[in-house]
C-alpha cells in the first residue's frame, strides 16, 4: 500500500517536468518569433512609439516597485499577504489630494498676480507637504491596521490573518466610499507640474514628451528605494527587522522587541505605499476609493515575480511588470485590453519555472 | 455528523419558513391578480366609478387587477439602480432627479408619491432581486429604471408577469425594446441611433476617412463602438484600430501610443467620462496631437470640461442636456439646492430621470380611480397601457411620445463641441 | 479613582472615534430611519424635536449608553462601588460627548462659513448637519449634543453597574437547567433512541423542504434561491479551502464557466444552439471540473499565498477574456447572454423561481451527500493530513499532487453546478455577474460559517446573503460591515459561527466509516 503510493507520487512529478519543458519551448519560440516579426519582419511601430511605451512602462513600474516593497517587507517578517496594502496606498493618495485642495484655497498674492494661490506660488513646498502628509496618514493607517487586524492573530494558522487582511481591505475601501463618495476626483497639481507637459525630445521627426510628473515619480521612487535599502542594511532598525524576519523567537531571545519591529515594518511599508499613492495622484491625476485596488494586485504580482521577501527583487519585479504591461501587448501582438491577462499569465509562467520568483532564494518548500 | 447536520437543516428550514411567513404577513394584502380574465387591459380614466364595496368596475376587468391605497397611504414608484459600488453615482443621480419630479408633482387627491430606490448594483442578479422585491410589494405601481441595461434585461420578464410599467432614463441597449415587452419603455435614445448618427457625422460632416475606435469593454461602450465601427466602414471610411481599454485605470498612455502609431484623424471613444478624461489628458503625450477626440453621451457634461481643462478643447460629444427652457432652469436650481451639486455632474441622466418619473406620475394620475369607499384604485393593466401611449408630454428634454415598442426619446442625438472651455452645439447638424 | 477615570477616558476615546466615523459616513441618520420604521410611522413631534432628529438621537443614545456601560468594564474587580462606576462612566461619556459635540460644532461652523462640506465628505449634507445639531444653531446644538452623550454615558454606567455580574449568571443557570432537563428527560431519550427517530427527522425535513417554496411568495423564493446558490458555492469552496486547505480566490472562474456553458448552449444568441438545459447541465459541470484541473496543474507545487494570488489572477483572466473583443462573437461580450433556457420536466417548463428553489435544494442535498461521503473517505483524510502539514502528509505516502487536483476538480464541479443554476434561473448572465466580489462573498460564507463545517456554510450563506436582502435599508453599509465582520470573526471566532467539530465527527461517525469503507484498508488501527 505504502509502496504503490510512493510510486504514484513520483509519476506526476515527471509529468510536471514534461509540462515545464514543453511550455518552455513553445513559449520561447513564440516570443522569439514575435520579437523577430515586430522589429525586423513587419516593424509596426517607429522609434517614437517604442519610446512612449517605454516611458509609460518605466513610470508605472516605479510606482509598482514602491508598493511591491511594502508587500515584501511585511511578507518577509510575518509570512502573510497584507491584502489591504493597496488600500493604504489609496489613503495616502487621498492625503496628498486634500493637501493640494487646501493649498489651492490659500491665497498667496504676489505683485504680478494678485490671485496667486499657495499651491502655484510654492510648488516645491506644496509637493513636499503632499508627500509628507500622504506618507504620514498612510503610515498611521498601516500602524493601526496591524494593531487591530493582525496583531491578535500572531499565532493563528496562516489562512486566518490573510482573511482578516481581505476583510480589512474591503472595510477600508468601503469606508473611503462612504466618507468621500464614489466620484473620481481630480488631483489638481501645481501649474508647473501640469500633466502632459514635459521635455520635448525630437525622435523620428516627431516629438516625444518626457513628462515632468513622470520624471518626478521615477526619480523620487529611486531615491526612496535607495533610502530604504540603506535603512534595512545599515541601521539598527534594519538589523532588527532582518533578525525578526530570520527567526522571531531567536530575535526575541536576543532582546529585540518583536512586536515593536513588526509595528515599525508596517509603518515603513505604509509610508512607502503613501508615497506611491501621492505619486499616482500627481502623475495620473485620479483619486477615488478603488484607486489602490489594481495597483495593489499588480504590486503583489510584482513582489511574487521578484521573489517575495526580497527587497531588490520587489524593485526588479515592479519595473519588469510595468514594462511588460506597456511593451508586452505591442511585442506579442495582443490587444491592450488583455494586458492584465498577460501580467497574470507571466506570473503563472514564472511560478511554474521558478516558484521562488526571479531573485528568490531557493528556499525549502515550507517557506514558499 | 449527519444527525447533527439534518437537525441543523430542519432548524434552518423552520426558521426560514417562519421568516417567510413573517414576510407575507407583514406585507399588505396583495391586489387580486388572477381575479380578472386576461385580454381586456383598457380602462376608462374616470375619477369615480360606481361598484360594489367601493371597488371600481375597471379593477374587475383589468388583467392585473388594481393597486389599492387607503387614505394616507403612499403611492410608491420603484427604482432599481446601482446605489453602491463603482457605478453608484449613476443610481444616486437618477434617484435625485426622480425625487425632484415627485416633489414637483405634489399630492394626487390627497395621496402622496414616494420613490423607493433599491440597490441592484447594476448587475443582472441585483436587477432580478430588486424586481422580485418590487413585484411583491403591492404599493409599488410603476418602475423607473432600471438604470443599467444588464439589470434591466433581467428585470423586464419579472415586471412583465406582474404588470408593472417601466420607464428607464438610461438603459440604452437597443435590444431591450426588441423582445416585444409591453411594460418596458425608455425616454433616452438607443446606442444604435447614437452610433449611426455619430458615424454619419464623422464621415459626412467632418469629412474624416480614417478613425480609431476605443471602448471601455462594458456593455454600453462596446455596443456603441461596434455600431460606429460598422456604420463608418459601411459609409466608406477606414477604422484603423478597434480596441478596448480596461475601465477604472488612470493610465492609458501605452494603448494611446499604439493608436498614435496608426495615425488616425479622429479617435472615437465609447464609454463614460472617467476614462474619457484620462484619455484626453494623455493624448498629446502619446503623440495624438492633431487627432480629434469624439465621444458619446456618457462623456458629455461639465465634469469633462472641469477635469480635462485645456486638453478638452475641440473635443466632440453627444449631448443629453435638454435645450435651455424655463422648466430646465427651475429643475437645475432645485437640484443644486437639494443636493449641493450641479445637475448632470454625477451622471448625464439627471434630466431624463426627472422626465421618466414625471411621465410615470402623469400616467398614474390619468388612470387612478377614487372609489366610493374613499380608497384610491390604480388599475395596473391600464397603467401599463397608459405609459406606453404617452403622447406629446412636455418634459425637460422636449416632447416625449412613446412608439409602439416603448421608445419615447424626444429627439435624436445632438453633437456638441468644446470651444473656449464651453460645450457649444457643433456645426453642420 | 484615577484608574477608573483614566479607563473611562480611553473607552470614551474609542467610542468617540467610532462615533465620529459613523457620523461621517452618515450612519446614525440611516439607523434613525430604521428605528422610525420600527417604532412609529407618522411624524411625531416630541420635546420640540422632529421625528428624524429624535430617531437619530435614539441611536446615538444607545451608543452613549454602551460607552458609559463599558467605561469600567475592563477593570475587573475594581469597579466595586457606585462612585467607581459613575466616575468611569462620567469620564467615558464626557470624552465621547466632547468628541462628537466638537465634531458637530466644527461641521456647523464650517457650514455657517459657507463651506460646502459635501464636496469632500459625501454624507455630510447641509441637512445632515442640521440634524446633527438637533435643529438648533451651531453652539447650542453642539452643547446639547455633548450634554446628551454625557448624560446617556452616566446612565449607561449606572445601568451597567446595577445589572452587573449575578443577573447574567442567574439567567445562564436557569437556561442551562431548563435545557438539560429537557434533553435528559425520559420521554425525549425514549424518542431519540427509537429506531425510527432519524428516518422520521429526515422525512419531516423533506416535507418541510417541500412545503417552504409552496408557501413562500415570489420574492422569498427568489431570495431563497440566491441563498441556496451561495450554499452550493460555499459547500464547493469548502472542499477546497476547508477540507484541503487550499486558499482559492478565483472560485468565481468555475462559476462563470458553468454559467457561460449553459448560456451559450441554450440561448438563441450568439450561437443559436438551443440545447436542452438537461444536456447543458452535465456539460457545464464537467467543463468547470476540467478547468479546475487545468488551473490545478501549474499551481500544484505552490502553497498558500502564492496559490491565493494565482487563483485570483485566474478568476480575473476568465472575466477579462469573457468581456474581451477577442471573444465577443463567441461569448456575447460585455452585453452578456440573455434568454437562457430553463429546465423542462415531462415536456413542461420547470423554471419559475419556485421550481428553481426545488432544483437548488436537490443540488444542495446532493452536494451535502457527496461532501460528507468524501470527507469521511480516504480522500477526505488525505486532504486533512495535507491541510495540517503537507510535508508530513507526503512523507506518509499521500500523493499530494493528485489529491490537490481532486480537491480543485470537485470544488470546481460544484461551482459549475451553481453557475448553471444561477444563469438558467436569471435567464441572463454577463461579465458583471462574475467579478472578484463573488469569490470574496463565497469565501466569506465559508469563513463566517466555519471552515470545513457543512452546517456552518449553510448558516453562513443565510447570514451573509439572506440577511442583507432582508435589511435593505442598510444596503449602503452592508459591504463595509462585511469587511469588518471578516476581521472581527478572525479575531474573536476564527472557527466560524458553526465550527466543524472534528472530534465529534471522528467519534460519532466511527461506525459508519467502518461500514462504508470496510473494503478499503484505512488508516484505522
Amino acid at each position: 500500500m505504502e509502496k504503490t503510493a510512493v510510486h504514484k507520487a513520483s509519476m506526476p512529478v515527471n509529468t510536471y517536468r514534461l509540462i515545464q519543458i514543453v511550455l518552455g519551448v513553445v513559449f520561447s519560440a513564440y516570443v522569439i518569433w514575435r520579437f523577430y516579426d515586430v522589429f525586423i519582419g513587419n516593424p509596426a511601430y517607429g522609434a517614437d512609439t517604442w519610446m512612449r511605451f517605454a516611458i509609460s512602462g518605466v513610470v508605472l513600474g516605479s510606482v509598482y516597485a514602491l508598493v511591491a516593497i511594502g508587500y515584501t517587507l511585511v511578507y518577509g517578517i510575518l509570512f502573510m499577504i497584507n491584502f489591504a496594502h493597496g488600500d493604504i496606498m489609496m489613503i495616502g493618495a487621498f492625503g496628498g489630494y486634500f493637501v493640494f485642495e487646501a493649498l489651492k484655497n490659500i491665497p498667496s498674492p504676489t505683485v504680478g498676480d494678485p490671485h496667486q494661490v499657495f499651491l502655484n506660488a510654492h510648488p516645491i513646498i506644496s509637493v513636499i507637504l503632499a508627500f509628507v502628509v500622504g506618507m504620514i496618514v498612510a503610515a498611521v493607517s498601516g500602524y493601526f491596521l496591524e494593531k487591530i487586524a493582525y496583531r491578535p492573530l500572531r499565532n493563528a494558522p496562516r489562512l486566518v490573518p490573510l482573511i482578516s487582511a481581505i476583510g480589512a481591505s474591503i472595510f477600508l475601501e468601503n469606508a473611503a466610499l462612504l466618507l468621500f463618495g464614489s466620484q473620481r476626483r481630480d488631483f489638481v497639481n501645481p501649474v508647473q507640474l501640469t500633466r502632459g507637459t514635459g521635455w520635448n525630445i525630437p525622435v523620428n521627426g516627431t516629438t516625444v514628451i518626457l513628462p515632468y510628473t513622470g520624471v518626478l515619480t521615477f526619480v523620487l521612487s529611486v531615491l526612496i528605494l535607495i533610502a530604504l535599502y540603506l535603512l534595512v542594511q545599515r541601521t539598527r532598525i534594519g538589523r532588527a527587522m532582518r533578525a525578526v524576519a530570520e527567526n522571531k523567537s531567536t530575535a526575541a531571545l536576543m532582546g529585540i522587541d518583536v512586536d515593536g519591529v513588526i509595528s515599525r515594518t508596517f509603518i515603513i511599508s505604509g509610508a512607502l505605499a503613501g508615497a506611491a499613492g501621492v505619486m499616482w495622484g500627481i502623475h495620473l491625476g485620479l483619486v477615488y476609493y478603488q484607486v489602490g485596488f489594481i495597483p495593489g494586485i499588480k504590486a503583489f504580482t510584482a513582489a511574487v515575480l521578484g521573489g517575495i521577501g526580497n527587497i531588490p527583487g520587489a524593485m526588479l519585479g515592479g519595473m519588469f511588470l510595468g514594462i511588460i504591461e506597456a511593451l508586452g501587448p505591442a511585442i506579442l501582438g495582443l490587444p491592450f485590453q488583455l494586458k492584465d491577462v498577460l501580467a497574470f499569465g507571466i506570473l503563472v509562467l514564472i511560478l511554474i519555472f521558478r516558484p521562488t520568483g526571479l531573485l528568490g532564494e531557493v528556499l525549502s518548500e515550507e517557506k514558499v | 455528523m449527519s444527525k447533527r447536520l439534518f437537525f441543523v437543516l430542519s432548524v434552518l428550514v423552520v426558521a426560514s419558513m417562519a421568516l417567510a411567513a413573517c414576510g407575507t404577513a407583514a406585507t399588505p394584502t396583495p391586489a387580486p391578480a388572477t381575479q380578472a380574465p386576461a385580454a381586456a387591459t383598457q380602462a376608462p380614466a374616470a375619477t369615480t366609478a360606481p361598484a360594489a364595496g367601493g371597488k371600481p368596475d375597471a379593477c374587475a376587468t383589468d388583467a392585473f387587477g388594481c393597486a389599492v391605497f387607503k387614505p394616507g397611504d403612499t403611492i410608491i414608484i420603484g427604482m432599481g439602480a446601482p446605489m453602491t459600488g463603482d457605478n453608484a453615482s449613476y443610481g444616486i443621480d437618477a434617484a435625485n432627479g426622480a425625487k425632484i419630479a415627485i416633489s414637483d408633482a405634489g399630492d394626487f387627491q390627497g395621496w402622496k408619491f414616494a420613490l423607493d430606490a433599491e440597490d441592484d448594483g447594476g448587475t443582472a442578479e441585483g436587477g432580478a432581486a430588486v424586481a422580485n422585491k418590487f413585484v411583491s410589494n403591492p404599493a409599488v405601481v410603476a418602475i423607473e429604471g432600471h438604470i443599467f441595461s444588464g439589470a434591466t434585461q433581467a428585470a423586464i420578464p419579472i415586471y412583465e408577469k406582474a404588470g408593472l410599467p417601466m420607464m428607464s432614463p438610461s438603459a440604452t441597449n437597443p435590444t431591450l425594446t426588441q423582445t416585444g415587452s409591453k411594460v418596458f419603455n425608455r425616454d433616452v435614445f438607443t446606442d444604435a441611433t447614437q452610433g449611426k448618427f455619430a458615424a454619419a457625422y464623422l464621415y459626412n460632416t467632418l469629412k474624416f476617412t480614417q478613425i480609431a475606435i476605443l471602448h471601455d469593454g462594458q456593455a454600453y461602450g462596446q455596443g456603441l463602438a461596434q455600431v460606429v465601427n460598422d456604420q463608418f466602414t459601411k459609409l466608406g471610411g477606414t477604422v484603423v484600430t478597434f480596441q478596448a481599454i480596461t475601465p477604472g485605470l488612470a493610465d492609458y498612455s501605452a494603448v494611446l501610443a499604439d493608436v498614435a502609431s496608426k495615425k488616425p484623424q479622429a479617435l472615437f471613444y465609447g464609454g463614460y467620462v472617467a476614462e474619457a478624461v484620462v484619455l484626453v489628458n494623455q493624448m498629446k503625450q502619446a503623440g495624438l496631437t492633431n487627432t480629434v477626440f469624439f465621444s458619446d453621451d456618457g462623456v458629455f457634461g461639465q465634469d469633462f470640461l472641469d477635469r480635462a481643462g485645456a486638453n478638452a478643447e475641440g473635443a466632440y460629444a453627444t449631448s443629453l442636456i435638454p435645450p435651455a427652457s424655463d422648466a430646465k432652469t427651475k429643475f437645475d436650481a432645485a437640484y443644486k439646492a437639494a443636493y449641493g451639486q450641479d445637475a448632470g455632474k454625477l451622471s448625464p441622466y439627471s434630466w431624463s430621470s426627472y422626465d421618466a418619473a414625471a411621465v410615470l406620475i402623469k400616467a398614474i394620475e390619468s388612470v387612478a380611480i377614487k372609489g366610493t369607499d374613499g380608497n384610491l384604485y390604480i388599475p395596473r393593466g391600464a397603467l401599463v397601457t397608459a405609459v406606453r401611449s404617452t403622447k406629446d408630454y412636455q418634459g425637460l428634454s422636449g416632447t416625449i411620445s412613446c412608439d409602439p415598442t416603448g421608445e419615447c426619446a424626444s429627439s435624436g442625438p445632438v453633437f456638441y463641441q468644446v470651444k473656449n472651455g464651453q460645450w457649444v452645439p457643433a456645426a453642420g447638424q | 479613582m484615577n484608574k477608573q477615570i483614566n479607563n473611562g477616558f480611553r473607552t470614551g476615546l474609542i467610542f468617540g472615534i467610532i462615533n465620529i466615523f459613523l457620523i461621517l459616513i452618515g450612519f446614525p441618520m440611516v439607523a434613525g430611519t430604521i428605528i422610525k420604521d420600527a417604532i412609529h410611522n407618522d411624524s411625531t413631534v416630541l420635546l420640540g424635536l422632529n421625528a428624524d432628529i429624535l430617531d437619530m438621537l435614539i441611536f446615538m443614545g444607545l451608543i452613549g449608553l454602551w460607552a458609559g456601560a463599558s467605561g469600567g468594564r475592563r477593570l475587573k474587580g475594581e469597579v466595586d462601588t457606585w462612585l467607581d462606576a459613575l466616575a468611569s462612566s462620567a469620564s467615558s461619556g464626557f470624552t465621547n460627548g466632547l468628541l462628537v459635540g466638537g465634531l458637530a460644532y466644527l461641521l456647523g461652523a464650517l457650514n455657517d462659513a459657507g463651506v460646502r462640506i459635501s464636496v469632500y465628505l459625501a454624507a455630510i449634507l447641509p441637512a445632515t448637519i442640521k440634524q446633527l445639531l438637533l435643529g438648533k444653531n451651531t453652539l447650542d446644538g453642539a452643547l446639547l449634543e455633548f450634554g446628551f452623550l454625557f448624560v446617556t454615558g452616566l446612565l449607561g454606567g449606572a445601568l451597567g453597574f446595577a445589572l452587573r455580574g449575578q443577573w447574567r449568571k442567574a439567567l445562564g443557570d436557569w437556561w442551562k437547567k431548563i435545557w438539560s432537563g429537557f434533553v435528559n428527560s425520559a420521554w425525549v431519550r425514549k424518542i431519540r433512541s427509537h429506531p425510527l427517530f432519524m428516518p422520521a427527522v429526515y422525512a419531516l425535513g423533506l416535507v418541510i423542504l417541500y412545503i417552504i417554496p409552496q408557501e413562500a411568495g415570489k420574492y422569498w423564493n427568489y431570495t431563497l434561491g440566491t441563498v441556496g446558490i451561495y450554499v452550493l458555492l460555499g459547500l464547493g469552496l469548502n472542499v477546497v479551502v476547508g477540507f484541503a486547505g487550499l486558499l482559492d480566490l478565483g472560485y468565481v472562474a468555475f462559476f462563470a464557466i458553468g454559467a457561460y456553458t449553459v448560456a451559450l448552449l441554450t440561448a438563441p444568441n450568439p450561437h443559436h444552439l438551443m440545447w436542452s438545459f438537461w444536456v447543458a447541465l452535465p456539460i457545464g459541470i464537467v467543463l468547470a471540473a476540467a478547468a479546475g484541473i487545468l488551473l490545478g496543474i501549474p499551481v500544484l507545487r505552490m502553497r498558500g499565498d502564492y496559490l491565493a494570488i494565482v487563483t485570483l489572477g485566474f478568476g480575473e483572466i476568465i472575466r477579462i477574456l469573457a468581456t474581451s473583443d477577442l471573444l465577443t462573437p463567441f461569448s456575447g461580450g460585455p452585453k452578456g447572454v440573455s434568454a437562457i433556457g430553463g429546465p423542462t420536466l415531462f415536456g413542461k417548463p420547470f423554471s419559475s423561481d419556485k421550481d428553481f428553489v426545488y432544483l437548488i435544494m436537490i443540488g444542495i442535498l446532493l452536494t451535502i451527500f457527496v461532501t460528507t461521503q468524501l470527507r469521511s473517505s480516504r480522500v477526505g483524510r488525505a486532504w486533512e493530513a495535507m491541510r495540517e502539514d503537507e510535508t508530513v502528509a507526503r512523507a506518509m505516502g499521500i500523493n499530494t499532487l493528485t489529491h490537490k487536483l481532486m480537491a480543485f476538480a470537485i470544488g470546481a464541479a460544484f461551482a459549475g453546478l451553481g453557475g448553471v443554476l444561477f444563469a438558467s434561473r436569471n435567464q441572463f448572465t454577463g461579465p458583471e455577474d462574475h467579478n472578484l466580489m463573488v469569490s470574496i462573498n463565497v469565501l466569506s460564507v465559508v469563513i463566517v460559517g466555519g471552515m470545513g463545517s457543512i452546517p456552518g456554510v449553510i448558516a453562513g450563506a443565510f447570514a451573509l446573503k439572506g440577511l442583507p436582502e432582508v435589511l435593505r435599508e442598510v444596503q449602503d453599509y452592508r459591504v463595509l460591515f462585511f469587511g469588518a465582520l471578516l476581521v472581527i470573526m478572525m479575531i474573536w471566532r476564527p472557527e466560524g459561527l458553526w465550527p466543524s467539530s472534528r472530534r465529534s465527527m471522528e467519534l460519532g461517525k466511527a461506525d459508519d466509516n467502518a461500514k462504508k469503507n470496510s473494503g478499503a484498508p484505512g488508516g484505522k488501527p
